[in-house]
């Protein structure tokens, strides 16, 4: 059974938001509702500044405060790690919203219940890498399974410094990021 | 749910036994919507959101496109799509298309229309063409165009006897750069793409080229590549653009000076022997002419006028070379910034030479060579032009492609001889000329004005007859050349039946041609049927690219670094690379490109710079759904310590008033430290003034309405448009 | 720092509001029927008292507090996004989520509350009772009033601190996310429960009980804000932050602002009052001036009450592990 997580190169991230679009269709996200975003934060002041890209969605975390909280199940682990949600148990109360530290998660209004990033679970099913990933222009967005010692993911994570948002907080996200900021040697 | 949970778990099995995912999702578009079964479709096809042409595949379940990929064997897409190509679909599903073809109904520009059926309309649009030829001589027919649909018009005017088409392409846009190239190498610095090796060079000079948010799509792959590995940006730019948050040098350079920037980093590189003298010696010539030419500009004299430390613009220019010739200065792609352009395009020229990195690994390629046998399905040859062509201007430099406002401002006087009738294809003029009080008054002295496009743009809805494209989904297109690294072909074909009353491009070229009585230049049968003859001209199979991959390679053409068996060619006169140029020489031009000051804001104004969004191409998809709503308006950029002086706040709604008295929509300000003082930015192509689009008209501000100033560049004729200075008003 | 976020969720962005008045409003009311369960068995419990244990004193207090909760769950039930969905709440039991236990606790605490209800109807009500179910059900009750009433001061005590830990298990809201908010809902809860004793019963000497004993419950509730602030005060910059609001009198943040400063008046002038009264003259009659005294402090009250629970719901969401904490 596969781990599934992604790592963020946050330097390749050029902020086109291909990834937030593909996501929208993909997944038929209603209007002005997203699964992911891209933030774009600058500090320090004229003429030296630093920028931090940095795109987030749900980190399917280990310990997931959704999970423990949903009264009814519906959020849930599944076998490969991620975080899902089985819309016809969803009574829409919003505790899971609530819950999450990464303001991951938003209510589809159209049918009322709670929607979030699954990883694309249907295109895994397919053999696909979630849409995001596959039209990242940047290649920021890697994707794979950390029981795998040999993909990509493991050999990443296994070279670079990486970190996760919101450690502390202890929910064991699988969503890692490195290279905050560009390499500029 | 589009899959279940039992094979989901079956996959998992097998994943679990090391099966990886895939980054190229099919083989054959055909054989993937067999595996899949059902009423799914793959139809390849070339993406028309912005004019990089990508392979798209599109994804049809039961006769609607529900998602659109890229196409991984095409160079320009590589299986990705950025955020604007995959929402073409809301380009398509747009409610507020041009769904019928119409005719005024009442005074130009009140935008009263009826419907028309497409024979009506067709009829009253040759009826009228020709009335005017005959009146005023063909040659008062003038064609103004974007995108595909300009070769089927072409084809029109051409056929009348017409030579007076011209694209903004040219002389708003890149055409400036092009010809500065063509001067020193002899050819253009790309066609499909610049031929910038991005992904294997060591250090990127970036002059206002703002990868990231100028989003076409392989460069920013390459870019982005590039980034990730190491490799040093340099990056010349007032703003601190998405490029220069990448950077290791950021050269917040004063707007209009980067000639004395490029000039003295020129001086810097010969004075202290950075350049390839081997290269400079075999390949150009010239040499010691711009090494006198330059020496009057040190690094102390640019400090000065470009406002940047003079630690930075040597230590800058030395990294630089370091890494030479495994670098580019990338050539820029919008060039019309301040009227003196064609030098500084060459100045950036006669840098990429001196640093040899033409021909070099991780500077340019070499183009790729590949022939194609000429293709025109038979059709006769044009009649020749009745009147010499006007689209060249004054302007001895100026390209075929024309430049836009001669023929504008032709209309407007009548002289050298009266220009009647207008036909615009797929650009939205009021937008992408400055001055819209002159673009206004243009169409106003028309006597016809023909427009054919996807949307009721500002533009389209000054037209007396409307002709409604349907989008690229939703049609044939000629097969393209593609000229990457190597040479290719790709295919531009609907996913779905065109929706409404709308009709392909081709289609409403023959037609025209029929009624015109002009038939030997019509479509023989159907675009497809042309596009299959030319395929077979070229020896290529037509169905390997419609039904299966949508691209296919042309064997042996990608020959991209120069080897002893590989050598550069080049197009001059000298055939070899210009340093010094003859051609301009002749012309009374600067033979190497001298540094001219231009004008500055005075007290409380700004200069007015703008740029392009990630998300958004130009003025052209502002309404599509999905891009709307990532970016509904645009901000203007002011720095911070402005701000405060000023007393505005972030996110405060302010009005600009240019130079002229000429004020904008009004528009949120973004207070930044990411911007010089002496400038403000926006984003070109938002405040749309046209309520038939529901989403766009109206939000944020349009910089075209500022630039009502331009300075035609003598040389090639490109409008600088980056002359225009504005305040800030506050709104009450 | 300049931020910008493109693809925000304006449920969350620029600031949660997932809950709103709604579910204040349900726990406001879900702690005031456990204030009441408990207030009105230490009526009949306590020491000292006279007369029978069924009274027509407070006999509406027992009625009132299933008819207050299921009110309350009438608002969580409007906020609930597919309402129709609700009964999955009992399709399955889930120890890790307090949504879960307090949808069963609820199951069970009905039944507590009404037969304890039935059990208290003194005679004088039951007389003008139509004979029936509901009737025999009282004459059964009747007699195990005491049993129930003890019972009622526990699950009392439970409904109360439930309203608290349901919001302090959101380690995603810092605000909420303290053991002593479940206390501070429970003085809260028994110190409304004891308001509306005071409002409710007719007899002097039952107004002057709960007056005595709500100095002593309001004490507690100031304290453990006092002590709720203070621990955050003292935490995080998450935890620091999660208070701000209520110490910032700037534009975005007004409300919180004044909450606090309409607390930190109603609630010390509700004791001021009361000790006015608990140590003023008393008659066998209630006076008209005292009657207002006591009624007066008993509504500050609950206004008090009320505004911690909705300022503790919409101040919470706001608190956060930010955008640029990540």
């Amino acid at each position: 059974m596969p781990r599934y997580a992604m790592v963020i190169d946050q330097s390749r991230c050029i902020g086109c938001m291909a990834c937030v679009v593909s996501c929208k269709r993909e997944n038929d996200v209603p209007p002005e509702h997203y699964r992911t975003r891209v933030l774009e934060m600058v500090q320090g002041s004229f003429p030296d500044l630093t920028t931090e890209m940095r795109s987030e969605l749900c980190n399917h975390c280990d310990n997931a405060p959704c999970v423990n909280i949903c009264p009814t199940g519906a959020s849930h682990h599944e076998e490969d790690g991620t975080v899902q949600i089985d819309r016809d148990k969803c009574v829409g109360c919003k505790a899971c919203i609530t819950s999450c530290p990464y303001n991951a998660r938003h209510i589809n209004e159209e049918h009322g219940y709670a929607d979030k990033c699954s990883f694309c679970q249907q295109r895994l099913a397919e053999g696909k890498k979630p849409a995001c990933v596959a039209t990242c222009v940047g290649g920021s967005r890697i994707f794979g399974d950390l029981d795998d010692p040999q993909s990509e993911i493991s050999i990443i994570l296994r070279k670079n410094s990486h970190r996760v948002l919101n450690k502390a907080i202890g929910t064991g996200p699988n969503v890692y990021y490195i290279n905050q900021y560009p390499k500029r040697a | 749910m589009a899959f279940s949970r039992r094979n989901f778990l079956k996959y998992a099995a097998m994943s679990a036994g090391g099966a990886v995912l895939a980054d190229t999702p099919f083989i054959s578009a055909e054989a993937r919507a067999q595996a899949e079964g059902g009423n799914v479709k793959y139809v390849p096809t070339s993406c028309e959101m912005c004019f990089w042409k990508c392979g798209a595949v599109a994804k049809v379940v039961d006769g609607k496109v529900v998602k659109l990929e890229g196409n991984p064997y095409h160079p320009q897409s590589r299986g990705k799509l950025c955020a604007r190509g995959q929402a073409g679909i809301g380009q398509l599903y747009d409610e507020d298309r041009l769904k019928h073809p119409m005719i005024l109904d009442g005074p130009r520009g009140e935008g009263k229309y009826r419907k028309a059926s497409w024979d009506e309309a067709l009829t009253l649009v040759a009826k009228k063409m020709q009335a005017i030829a005959n009146k005023y001589g063909p040659e008062s027919l003038a064609m103004m165009s974007h995108g595909s649909p300009g070769d089927y018009f072409t084809n029109v005017l051409k056929a009348m006897g017409s030579r007076n088409i011209a694209f903004p392409s040219f002389a708003q846009c890149k055409g400036i750069r092009d010809v500065a190239w063509e001067l020193t190498f002899g050819h253009k610095p790309g066609t499909s793409c610049e031929r910038v090796d991005l992904e294997n060079s060591r250090v990127i000079v970036l002059f206002g080229t703002h990868l990231g948010e100028n989003m076409h799509n392989s460069q920013n792959q390459e870019f982005a590549e590039a980034v990730g590995r190491g490799a040093k940006i340099i990056c010349v730019d007032p703003r601190y653009s998405t490029a220069a948050s990448k950077s290791s040098f950021w050269l917040p350079i004063k707007p209009g000076t980067d000639t004395a920037l490029l000039l003295t980093w020129i001086n810097i590189v010969i004075s202290e022997g950075l350049y390839d003298k081997e290269y400079v010696e075999k390949y150009t010539v010239g040499f010691d002419e711009v090494k006198e030419a330059v020496k009057e500009y040190t690094p102390e004299w640019a400090a000065q006028e470009t406002e940047l430390p003079m630690s930075q613009i040597v230590e800058s220019v030395r990294e630089l070379c370091r890494y030479a010739p495994n670098v580019v200065v990338h050539p820029g792609r919008h060039y019309s910034w301040y009227g003196n352009d064609t030098q500084r395009a060459r100045a950036v020229a006669i840098l990429n030479a001196l640093l040899g990195t033409w021909g070099r690994k991780g500077g340019m390629w070499l183009p790729a060579k590949a022939k194609f046998a000429s293709f025109n399905d038979g059709a006769p040859a044009y009649p020749p032009a009745s009147k010499p062509s006007l689209i060249k201007g004054d302007f001895p430099f100026a390209g075929g492609e024309g430049v836009t406002q001669v023929l504008r401002d032709a209309t407007i006087t009548g002289n050298p001889y009266p220009i009647k009738a207008w036909l615009v294809a797929g650009t939205n003029l009021m937008k992408s000329l400055p001055d819209q009080r002159l673009t206004r008054k243009a169409i106003d002295s028309l006597e016809f004005f023909v427009a054919i496009d996807l949307f009721p743009t500002e533009t389209v809805m000054l037209a007396d007859v409307i002709l409604p494209e349907c989008t690229y989904l939703e049609r044939h297109d000629g097969l393209f050349k593609i000229s990457t690294r190597e040479a290719g072909v790709a295919i531009r074909q609907p996913a779905v039946e065109p929706m409404y009353d709308t009709k392909p491009a081709w289609w409403i070229g023959s037609e025209l041609c029929k009624k015109l009585g002009l038939d030997e230049y019509a479509a023989k049968d159907n675009w497809e049927g042309r596009m299959r003859r030319q395929a077979k001209a070229w020896g290529i199979d037509y169905d390997q690219l419609a039904k299966h991959t949508g691209y296919v390679t042309i064997p042996d053409s990608e020959k991209p670094y120069i080897t002893e068996d590989n050598q550069p060619v080049f197009g001059t006169f000298s055939e070899k690379i210009e340093l010094y140029s003859d051609e301009l020489e002749g012309e009374g031009f600067d033979p190497v490109p001298k540094y001219e000051p231009i004008e500055h804001p005075g007290k409380d104004m700004f200069r007015l710079i703008y740029g392009r969004s990630p998300v958004h191409t130009f003025s052209r998809t502002v309404n599509t759904q999905w891009l709307w709503e990532l970016e509904k308006e645009n901000e203007v950029w002011l720095n911070k310590k402005e701000a405060d002086r000023l007393g505005i706040k972030n996110g405060q709604y302010v009005v600009l008033e240019n130079q002229d008295g000429v004020r904008c929509n009004k528009v949120k300000t973004k207070v930044t430290e990411r911007i010089r003082h002496d400038c403000v930015y926006m984003i070109h192509g938002f405040g749309h003034n046209a309520p038939r689009l529901k989403r766009a008209n109206q939000s944020g501000a349009d910089d075209q309405q500022l630039i009502t100033k331009y300075i035609e560049d003598p040389i090639t004729g490109g409008t600088g448009m980056r002359v225009n200075f504005v305040k800030i008003i506050k709104e009450a | 720092m300049e931020l910008s976020i493109t693809g925000t969720n304006a449920l969350t962005y620029p600031v949660m509001h997932v809950w709103d008045w709604r579910v204040a409003i349900y726990l406001f009311l879900g702690g005031l029927s456990g204030g009441l369960m408990t207030m009105s068995a230490i009526n009949y419990l306590r020491p000292g008292r006279k007369g029978p244990l069924q009274s027509v004193c407070c006999w509406q207090i027992p009625v009132l507090a299933p008819i207050l909760l299921t009110i309350g769950l009438i608002f969580l039930g409007l906020d609930l996004e597919r309402k129709l969905h609700g009964y999955l709440f009992y399709t399955t039991f889930k120890p890790l989520s307090p949504m879960s236990w307090g949808a069963w606790i609820v199951l069970i605490i009905f039944p507590v509350m009404i037969l304890y209800a039935l059990a208290a109807l003194p005679d004088e009500v039951k007389g003008g009772m139509k004979k029936g179910f509901i009737k025999n059900m009282a004459d059964a009750m009747a007699p195990h009033l005491a049993f129930l009433a003890k019972l009622n001061i526990v699950f009392g005590v439970l409904l109360s601190i439930y309203t608290g830990i349901l919001l302090s298990t959101f380690v995603a809201r810092p605000l909420w996310n303290t053991a002593i908010l479940p206390l501070l809902f429970l003085a809260s809860g028994m110190s409304t429960g004891a308001a509306v004793m005071i409002i409710v019963a007719k007899s002097k000497e039952v107004k002057l009980f709960f007056t005595k004993l709500d100095i002593w419950l309001i004490l507690g509730e100031l304290l453990i804000l006092a002590l709720m602030f203070y621990g955050h005060y003292t935490g995080d910059a998450a935890h620091q932050a999660a208070i701000m609001p209520f110490f910032d009198s700037s534009h975005g943040h007004f409300p919180y602002f004044l909450s606090i400063v309409v607390v930190g008046i109603a609630l010390p002038l509700a004791i001021v009052l009361k000790f006015l009264e608990v140590t003023g003259k008393h008659t066998e009659e209630v006076t008209g001036f005292g009657l207002f005294l006591m009624n007066s402090s008993a509504i500050l009250v609950l206004i008090g009450g009320a505004i911690v629970r909705f300022a503790l719901v919409y101040a919470g969401q706001l608190s956060g592990y930010g955008y640029t904490m990540m």
